[in-house]
């Protein structure tokens, strides 16, 4: 649409500005707009959050009182050196690291490795155990939970962080979403790959791997976040108190120090803060990254 | 077809490992003879649970040469992790019954040792042994049984001006009380409460099953609850006791609500005592004078000081793991005498713990920092017919989720108490008593 | 087909190459699988037949299993309920993260924060932020029917203390909760979408929800798939948002069939019956995911 001086229709209701002025207004009103659903939409997002802030810096008859509080009398800012003492934070957070860098490092590599043999390999009975990965999602981990830990048991891995690292390292999800993304790279691009000459391995790490680094980005974030919330896993397999993770680690303080509410607070937020971080720095690396200019021209 | 599970999947793993070329299969244990033993022990969140670490280091000092080593569970899933282990035939030695209900399918699923030689030793005076038998033979022996007594504050009773519990209410005049007090201290500005009964079910029912003469869990037949629901339904709707509602969304705990003084009264356990007196230390819970009286009763036929008040409570033990070694059991039946008998329940007390045989140790009990002095609170300490939460049955289990349900069907006003009891009998029927 | 021997020899070399290469691609995710989830549920299919109590030995007990779960009221109530969770979750969700993603893929200030503000949900511990959503739930105190009272609703619903409520309330905060993840999905999904197709799209004239209709929505084809089949089977195995919020209650508003399994199996220790009920969930997740399956592959041809 050219935007040189043309009257608009009649009855538009617009006013006649000359040059590219007349799409401003409406421009505007819109972007405004647009802002304030996201502000609003942040809002509702955050709004537990924030009083999990709140609360993490009150004293414990301020948490629960009726009616709600959502400013602190005064900040209480020593629950955040306490909660050092009274718990093992220090455990709880580099247990919950070692796993979850070990899971995602595994599931990454593993997965995409799969996932490209499934979608751009063509091999029999190649659908039906894609499907058959897919239908282990569908069963509830819960009901085949005994039967798995009695074999790592008999594998003497329970009771080490190894039981979960291999419980999470190989899931199907990984290769699922990563044969989603590689579905959408094109045959050509692989078929001139292979009359120049290059083997399997060379276009999975030459091309696909490249391409694919947004669906690589998220499958780390998703991964990484999964593990380090992972509750379950833990609570079946690990009985030490040094192996502990977070999740295990707050849900046993909290069945201690069961009135102990801010520093349950303190916790909580301390358990989330390190994501957050990595997700807010590196988000925009994670979903635009380098990917979109490969696929121009 | 007979297969056990855990060889079917070491068959699958043993092959499993083949194929990875590792050697599987576990070393035969020997049989060690004389010398000295240890002992594994599973318990629970043992910073704020002295009771496992007093017992292992009185036993130590009295049998030097068994060392009794603790395993900490998780307080809220012990069961889970300990049924995990057993399915895995890595659990410890000698394990806690923390809860009742599950003796049943310990003890049928043969994870448990049958314990009645140790029991038959123990003298008449060890409260809880009866709850342990399942088909004649005793699989755990009791070291603790907490009964269900009504703590109460003076202070607050005080300021309302109503009448101290003296032993003879009935639950009718609990509930008079209770408004009584609500009102007494609304008038004198106080945002407290007549009582606190907490959201479990056992509040209401555990009193229902043990105080109505003729009811039976495993009946099916559930009337026995109507009129304990009527009364707790009676209170909250008169704003001296909060809905169940406002407690579970706000988390109240029984500990803050009578150690804050934010309830006047406080139908509870007696493990509560021990936590009293250390919050009191900690400053978690204020400095004032309390007392205990036994639980409201039925009728006035179990009422007063020269009668015995019936209350509910389940005991807990300790368990010897079948799977434990030929050469420690004699050991470990030991440990389980030990902490039934009165040493053990000397050593508990000193901690504030109420122990199988009560009767040896009021006095020192009552010798602890921060204990109520006054005679009453001594007769329902020590005189009680306590009768068991969860008998045990292999239908409990199944039936105290079914009453779960309906207990929060009906306190949340859900459901009318008929309909919520009459479909509870349904699914007892449909569901549990049918297997 | 006729062929010459020499072709057909070819392309059987071929078909064997692939195999391989294809295999070896598998092998080391495929290895792991195996061994630690496939072996367990076939397992479970077994013990489905069986009475296991989770103690050694396991009876034979054929469909008795599955003729007591015909005849069991509170099956019959987990699956409803399960049902109605899945029924409104799935378009909610799917709706709420393609619009925050839709929302969030363009240039604006300070989007490093809208973005990181809706994954915040996921990332936060679950057990904090049901302990709070509970709290915001509390129907007499909580700061929710508070503000419903302000605007004039005089008898605000009683959210997870009610057991009309209670399902509604679990609905919104499994979905604020997820919102955030498959916008995740749906954002690289969008990345993929090359800008020439849009800028083709303008030169033709096509207004914004033309270009929706024409360019992303076909454009984000895979995504869609791979966010249906997870957010289905993830709707059908719910658990820990409802084990944590309302534990199934009030009375059985909230039991679903994941919940189910865990009381039968850990609670009551009916290692043989909740393993049976795990194979008709797995069933219903199956049947569903194969039919989205055959829809997308029949799109995709």
């Amino acid at each position: 649409m050219d935007t040189t001086l043309v009257a608009p229709p009649a009855g538009a209701g617009e006013l006649v500005v000359p040059g590219r002025r007349r799409r401003r207004p409406r421009n505007r009103v819109w972007r405004a707009l647009g802002y304030l659903a996201m502000l609003v939409a942040a809002a509702a997002l955050l709004l537990p959050f924030y009083w999990m802030v709140m609360s993490s810096l009150k004293t414990n008859n301020e948490v629960f009182t009726i009616p709600i509080k959502w400013v602190p009398d005064s900040a209480v800012w020593h629950n955040y050196l306490d909660i050092w003492q009274k718990s093992q934070m220090t455990t709880w957070l580099r247990n919950t690291l070692i796993l979850s860098v070990a899971v995602t490092a595994l599931q990454v590599l593993t997965g995409s490795f799969a996932a490209y043999g499934f979608a751009k390999v063509r091999f029999p009975g190649r659908d039906l155990l894609f499907l058959g990965y897919i239908g282990t999602i569908a069963v509830p981990w819960q009901s085949y939970m005994i039967p798995q830990f009695i074999l790592m048991s008999k594998m003497h891995l329970s009771n080490t962080l190894w039981s979960i690292i291999f419980l999470q390292a190989f899931g199907a999800f990984g290769v699922f979403l990563m044969k989603q993304y590689y579905e959408s790279i094109p045959d050509e691009l692989l078929e001139a790959a292979r009359i120049d000459g290059l083997s399997e391995y060379g276009i999975y790490r030459r091309i696909m791997l490249p391409l694919s680094v947004p669906a690589i980005a998220s499958l780390t974030l998703l991964t990484f976040v999964t593990t380090w919330n992972d509750y379950l896993g833990p609570l079946i397999y690990l009985r030490s108190p040094d192996l502990r993770t977070i999740q295990l680690g707050l849900s046993t303080f909290i069945a201690q120090y069961n009135a102990e509410y801010a520093l349950i607070m303190t916790g909580s937020v301390l358990s989330v803060l390190p994501i957050a971080v990595i997700f807010l720095l590196g988000q925009r690396y994670f979903l635009e990254g380098i990917a979109t200019t490969g696929l121009k021209g | 077809m007979k297969r056990s599970i855990p060889t079917v999947i070491g068959l699958a793993a043993a092959a499993s490992l083949l194929a990875a070329g590792c050697g599987g299969g576990s070393s035969s244990d020997s049989d060690s003879a004389s010398g000295p033993v240890t002992l594994t022990l599973a318990g629970w969140s043992l910073s704020t649970t002295p009771e496992f670490k007093t017992l292992a280091d009185g036993f130590h000092a009295t049998h030097p040469d068994v060392t009794v080593e603790v395993k900490e569970y998780d307080a809220a899933n012990y069961d889970t992790q300990i049924t995990a282990d057993l399915a895995a035939g890595s659990a410890p030695d000698i394990y806690a019954q923390k809860t009742l209900k599950n003796l049943y399918t310990y003890a049928t699923g043969g994870q448990l040792m049958d314990v009645s030689d140790v029991a038959k030793k123990l003298g008449n005076s060890v409260g809880g042994l009866d709850a342990y038998q399942v088909d004649g033979k005793t699989y755990a022996i009791p070291y603790r049984q907490d009964s269900w007594v009504l703590f109460y504050n003076k202070e607050l009773f005080d300021k309302a001006k109503v009448a101290y519990p003296d032993g003879s209410w009935t639950w009718d005049d609990y509930v008079t009380a209770a408004k009584q007090l609500t009102d007494g201290l609304k008038a004198a500005g106080s945002k407290a409460v007549g009582t606190y009964q907490h959201v479990w079910q056992s509040t209401v029912q555990g009193f229902a099953l043990a105080q109505t003469p003729g009811a039976k869990l495993t009946s099916g037949d559930f009337s026995y609850l109507k009129p304990y629901y009527e009364r707790s339904l009676d209170l909250q709707n008169a704003g001296a006791q909060p809905s169940l509602g406002t407690a579970t969304t706000n988390k109240l705990t029984y500990q803050a609500q009578f150690g804050k003084q934010q309830a006047a009264m406080l139908p509870m356990g007696t493990w509560y005592i021990a936590t009293l007196l250390a919050q009191r230390e900690s400053g978690d819970a204020d400095k004032f004078d309390w007392g205990i009286a036994p639980a409201p009763q039925f009728d006035k036929s179990t009422t007063g000081t020269s009668n015995t008040p019936v209350t509910f409570g389940d005991p807990t033990g300790f368990g010897i793991n079948t799977a434990i070694k030929k050469s420690k059991i004699s050991a470990a039946k030991e440990f389980l005498a030990y902490a039934a008998g009165p040493e053990g329940a000397k050593a508990l007390a000193g901690i504030g713990i109420t122990p199988a045989d009560t009767a040896a140790v009021t006095d020192t009990f009552f010798a602890l920092d921060g204990m109520p002095t006054d005679e009453l609170s001594k007769f329902a300490f020590a005189k009680h017919d306590t009768k068991p939460e969860n008998p045990v049955s292999k239908y409990t289990a199944g039936l105290q989720n079914i009453l779960n349900d309906a207990h929060t069907a009906i306190l949340s006003g859900s459901k009318s108490i008929d309909s919520a009891l009459g479909e509870a009998q349904n699914r007892a029927k449909n569901e549990v008593l049918n297997q | 087909m006729t062929t010459l021997p020499g072709v057909r020899r070819r392309r059987s070399r071929l078909v064997w190459r692939n195999t391989v290469v294809g295999w070896t691609f598998i092998l080391p995710n495929f290895a792991g699988f195996a061994a630690l989830t496939l072996v367990p549920v076939v397992v479970l299919f077994y013990v489905a037949f069986t009475n296991w109590n989770v103690f050694g030995v396991a009876d034979w007990t054929g469909l008795a299993n599955f003729r007591r779960m015909i005849h069991d009221a509170s099956f019959r109530t987990a699956l409803q309920n399960t049902v109605y969770y899945t029924v409104l979750h799935i378009p909610l969700t799917l709706a709420a993260s393609l619009g925050l993603a839709l929302l969030l893929n363009r240039k604006l200030r300070g989007l490093g924060f809208f973005r990181t503000a809706a994954f915040f949900p996921y990332i936060t511990s679950i057990v904090a932020l049901t302990y709070v959503w509970n709290l915001l739930f509390s129907p007499e105190y909580g700061p929710i029917n508070g503000f419903l009272r302000a605007i004039g609703i005089a008898h605000p619903p009683g959210w997870t203390t009610s057991a009309d409520w209670s399902m509604p309330a679990v609905i919104i905060v499994g979905t604020w909760r997820e919102m955030g993840y498959y916008m995740l999905l749906y954002l690289a999904g969008l990345q993929t979408i090359p800008a020439e197709l849009y800028e083709a799209a303008r030169v033709d004239g096509a207004n914004a929800w033309q270009r929706f209709r024409s360019v992303t929505l076909p454009g984000l084809r895979p995504t869609t798939f791979l966010v249906a089949v997870l957010l289905t089977i993830g709707s059908f195995k719910v658990f820990d948002v409802i084990l944590l919020l309302t534990n199934g209650g009030p009375g059985q508003s909230t039991l679903v069939l994941s919940q189910f399994i865990y009381q039968k199996g850990f609670v009551e220790n009916q290692f043989g019956y909740a393993s049976a009920v795990s194979i008709v969930l797995f069933a219903i997740c199956f049947l569903v995911t194969a039919i989205q399956f055959l829809v997308n592959k029949r799109r995709n041809a």
